[in-house]
């Protein structure tokens, strides 16, 4: 028995919500195919998602027309659980999905509801921990596994159901670069291996284009293109919509005769069509001491949570006034360790931590929060009113700023983060991008000196990364130090000059960002993957590119260099 | 501070988590039974000896160390109320005044409640702190056929006939229960209680909750831990923004507390539906009354020698007091003063 999906004239609205999130749609996916969804933020990709399990129309309430069906079965007839044996879903947030105390408990969940006999339980649960490497944690409690493991154990969970199709909502959001990696091989991997259908919702194009066979954009409810990888790529972008990798915008603009999926592939291609030269002038450039009275001091700083295990030791780190630093390392490094020192939320167990002169052992974080700005991963756990100008008054208020002055403050906050139209609206309605802004908007309100912001960039669309980090980049020209936690080191190296490398709690790097993307064995044993377009550099590199060379603005003037004189022949 | 479940591999984790059930059931009805303070020392000694066995002894006493207090002004109150009319005097509490007069019976009485509070109080430590609660849900989840049967009735009879039985000499014994007068009256309350003692006794250890309150209870269980970290990293973003969460002031305490809610209850709302659709999406609603189980519940040698001795204790407590033996120490007292 196969099971293709098939979407008949589907349009959904969500109730109270005036717009269709999905409009007629018309779609069939084979058994067997591996489908890539993307969009933007609010295009109704996760509706789409939850249309195939049955979720809607049976949990989120609205309004469904049309008919989806998973082979025999109608989706408005069948029930969730019915429909769960057929469809194994994974959504973005893997802590919010598991629900037991330890991994072979969850991996069982699935099959007990399913009614399979305990034997082939026990089985299938040996060959789902072997498929997702999780083998060795059986005992282990899920909350307690890094981002990258948690989602392998939902993936393993799923994967023990034996669905015929895979739906995954943006599985890697949550992930360090190297989680992403490994989570994405895994998914290809199961479905592959049991050549069962998938689905898989992504922003994430670099790392997911090379593997998939077919592209479906989504706008505003609407398909908007559907087809052959390289088809649906050689069509080009569509703005605010679909921006393709930047190796694939390069190739469009250099007009190599295949779309490449990777920078190997683009080198070859450039290489057939063109003959290099070499640039004649191999300029280092260095990124420059930044000069200022240090704002922040690390001094032998060492910390534990537990008496076994020391999760920061003997730190030492000075950060100058106007600075800008992006602080790297893998899912569990204590990068928020660090931070949270800055701000007092946690205490050195030795050593000592000074901002703007304050012994953060002795001053409690609420005095400390005058000079501190600091936004959280997660905006939900940061917002403490109803309606987004409470929210912007709280900080004030708690810090007895004069009344006469909110109005200005407020505004001029919204204005940084482009929510001012915003104001009168309620939290509630807010998407997760814009709760983020908000985040970031209140703390604006207090003037900070040092602002400290933790992974800003998670389940974000590209565009509104983009959006952020020009937010970013413009306080900082203001004049605010600028710490900044991320696992987007492409952004990192594009608008921060220095960077702070964490490794089991030590710094094994500090210094300009520029010069560590050289230092290849660094980034690796830290789990920071290149961006691809310095990949697509180091593959040039006899011809004298750099190799810490980022962004698309810059490689394209390298390329241009190396191409043009072959033209003027 | 909250009781969570601590890994190890001692006798008692190793037990099935009925047993321990049971030995808390039986437990506390042991302490009901027994009323001599030194028997009742001596089964306090031995369940902390088996706890101490289990689980750190810090972690153990830290958690009894606050209940001493609430337990000894139950003693207290005992003692200083506990004066039947014959009672043997002792002193006056306020010398002078002659007020409150404190008597053996009232003093024996008090040290044997704070052990009997103890004890049941340790028992269900011993049994949360050594059981996953998982394992506690789901041994008591109904797995199986949910009809009831003539066989089902006969045990629930055999049940509450050996309960009557064993609270016959209490009810005896003891004065009359102030707020039932009428011995009609009590009687029957005491043959209710024990119909529905043995009801539930029954439908735990042979059938067990329908399974979706039994995953309810489960998936209670795992949410808890979550929601108290969820908490502290709530308060962590407030102090961060200026928020002093401690103030010393109590109207901005109260404040303090209010600006808390709406964050957890969103985090609440959030985390509920999340759960109803992680648990949607791996089918629970598949077919709930077939759902099997991957673990096993099967008594061990362990399992039985453990019941057997509680029930030994409880029998020989009764036996104790049909022989009109129960209070041994008081007895042993005024035996020496004559």
């Amino acid at each position: 028995m196969t099971y293709p999906i098939e979407f008949k004239n589907v349009s959904f609205s969500y109730t109270g919500s005036q717009s269709l999130a999905l409009s007629e749609i018309n779609l069939t996916i084979a058994p067997g195919e591996i489908v890539l969804i993307t969009g933007p933020a609010g295009s109704g990709k996760t509706t789409l998602c939850s249309c195939i399990n049955g979720l809607i129309p049976h949990f989120h309430e609205g309004q469904l027309s049309g008919d989806v069906t998973i082979g025999p079965f109608n989706t408005r007839k069948a029930r969730v659980g019915g429909l769960a044996s057929l469809v194994g879903m994974v959504f973005q947030d893997p802590e919010s999905q598991l629900v037991t105390n330890s991994v072979l408990d969850e991996v069982a969940f699935g099959p007990e509801n399913l009614g399979i006999a305990r034997e082939e339980i026990n089985q299938r649960i040996q060959s789902a921990l072997e498929a997702t490497r999780l083998t060795g944690y059986e005992e282990r409690e899920p909350h307690n596994l890094s981002g990258g493991e948690q989602q392998a154990c939902v993936i393993a969970a799923t994967h023990a159901m034996h669905p015929e199709i895979y739906v995954m909502d943006e599985p890697l959001a949550n992930l360090d670069p190297a989680g992403r990696a490994y989570i994405f091989n895994l998914v290809v991997q199961v479905a592959r291996q049991r050549g069962k259908t998938l689905v898989i919702v992504e922003h994430a194009l670099e790392e997911t284009l090379p593997l998939v066979e077919r592209i479906i954009i989504m706008d505003e409810g609407h398909i908007v293109r559907d087809g052959p990888t390289q088809e649906v790529l050689a069509q080009g972008d569509i703005p605010h919509v679909f921006k393709r990798p930047d190796v694939m915008r390069l190739a469009n603009l250099y007009q190599l005769p295949e779309m490449p999926l990777t920078p190997g592939q683009f080198h070859q291609a450039l290489r057939k069509k063109y003959s290099l030269h070499s640039l004649s002038n191999k300029t280092y450039q260095n990124g420059h001491v930044h000069d200022g009275e240090a704002v922040i001091e690390f001094k032998n700083v060492s910390f534990s949570y537990t008496q076994e295990k020391e999760t920061l030791h003997d730190v030492n780190l000075n950060i100058k006034s106007g600075e800008m630093v992006a602080i790297l390392g893998r899912n569990g490094s204590g990068k928020t360790t660090l931070v949270r020192h800055i701000i007092g939320l946690q205490q050195p167990s030795q050593g000592s931590v000074h901002v703007i002169g304050k012994d953060v052992a002795v001053t409690p974080t609420h005095m400390l929060a005058r000079d501190v700005g600091f936004c959280f991963q997660n905006p939900n756990h940061q917002i403490v009113s109803f309606t987004v100008k409470d929210e912007m008054t709280f900080g004030l208020k708690t810090h007895n700023v004069d009344p006469s002055e909110f109005d200005s403050r407020i505004r001029e906050a919204l204005e940084i983060v482009d929510l001012s139209d915003k104001i009168d609206w309620e939290v509630f309605d807010l998407g997760k991008g814009q709760k983020q802004r908000l985040a970031l908007a209140s703390v604006l309100t207090l003037k900070p000196k040092i602002l400290v912001i933790d992974e800003p960039t998670t389940g974000q669309d590209p565009e509104m990364i983009d959006e952020i980090f020009a937010i970013i980049k413009r306080l900082n020209e203001m004049g605010t130090t600028i710490l900044l936690i991320t696992h987007r080191i492409d952004y990192a190296a594009l608008f921060t000059k220095r960077a702070v490398v964490l490794q089991y709690g030590r710094i094994s790097y500090d210094g300009p960002i520029r010069k560590l993307l050289l230092d290849h064995e660094l980034m690796r044993s830290n789990s920071l993957d290149l961006p691809e377009l310095t990949k697509l550099a180091v593959e040039l590199s006899d011809l004298g590119v750099p190799g810490w060379a980022v962004g698309y603005d810059e490689m394209k003037s390298y390329l241009d260099q190396i191409v043009e004189v072959q033209h003027g022949n | 501070m909250a009781i969570e479940y601590q890994k190890g591999n001692s006798l008692l984790h190793n037990l099935d988590a009925r047993t321990k059930l049971l030995m808390f059931i039986g437990i506390t009805m042991a302490a009901v039974i027994i009323m001599d303070p030194i028997l009742m020392g001596i089964l306090f000694l031995l369940i902390y000896w088996l706890g101490t066995k289990a689980i750190d002894r810090q972690l153990l006493n830290q958690n009894l160390r606050v209940l001493v207090v609430i337990f000894l002004t139950f003693s207290l109150f005992q003692i200083i109320f506990f004066t039947p009319k014959d009672a043997h005097f002792l002193f006056y509490l306020v010398p002078f005044k002659q007020w409150i007069p404190v008597t053996i019976e009232g003093l024996i009485r008090g040290v044997a409640v704070f052990f009997r509070f103890f004890s049941v109080v340790l028992s269900v430590h011993l049994m949360l702190y050594s059981t996953p609660p998982v394992e506690l849900a789901l041994t008591i989840t109904e797995k199986g056929k949910r009809k009831f049967s003539a066989t089902d009735i006969l045990t629930i009879l055999v049940i509450a006939g050996v309960l009557i039985v064993a609270t016959l000499p209490l009810v005896i014994n003891s004065e009359p229960i102030t707020w039932l007068p009428n011995p009609l009256y009590q009687t029957l309350f005491m043959l209710v209680s024990c119909l529905v003692l043995a009801f539930v006794v029954q439908r735990v250890t042979s059938h067990g909750l329908p399974p979706e309150m039994g995953l309810a209870l489960t998936l209670g269980f795992s949410t808890v831990g979550l929601l108290t970290k969820q908490t502290q990293k709530i308060t962590d973003a407030q102090k961060a923004r200026g928020y002093d969460v401690k103030p010393k002031n109590l109207v901005r305490r109260v404040q303090v507390l209010t600006a808390l809610l709406i964050p957890i209850f969103l985090a609440t709302l959030e985390r509920s539906q999340d759960i109803s659709i992680a648990i949607l999406s791996r089918g629970f609603d598949y077919n709930i009354s077939k759902r099997t189980f991957r673990r096993e519940f099967k008594f061990q040698k362990f399992d039985y020698i453990f019941i057997a001795g509680v029930l030994t204790i409880i029998l020989a407590g009764m036996l104790l007091n049909h022989f009109q033996l129960g209070n041994l120490t008081e007895q042993f007292i005024f035996n020496l003063m004559k």
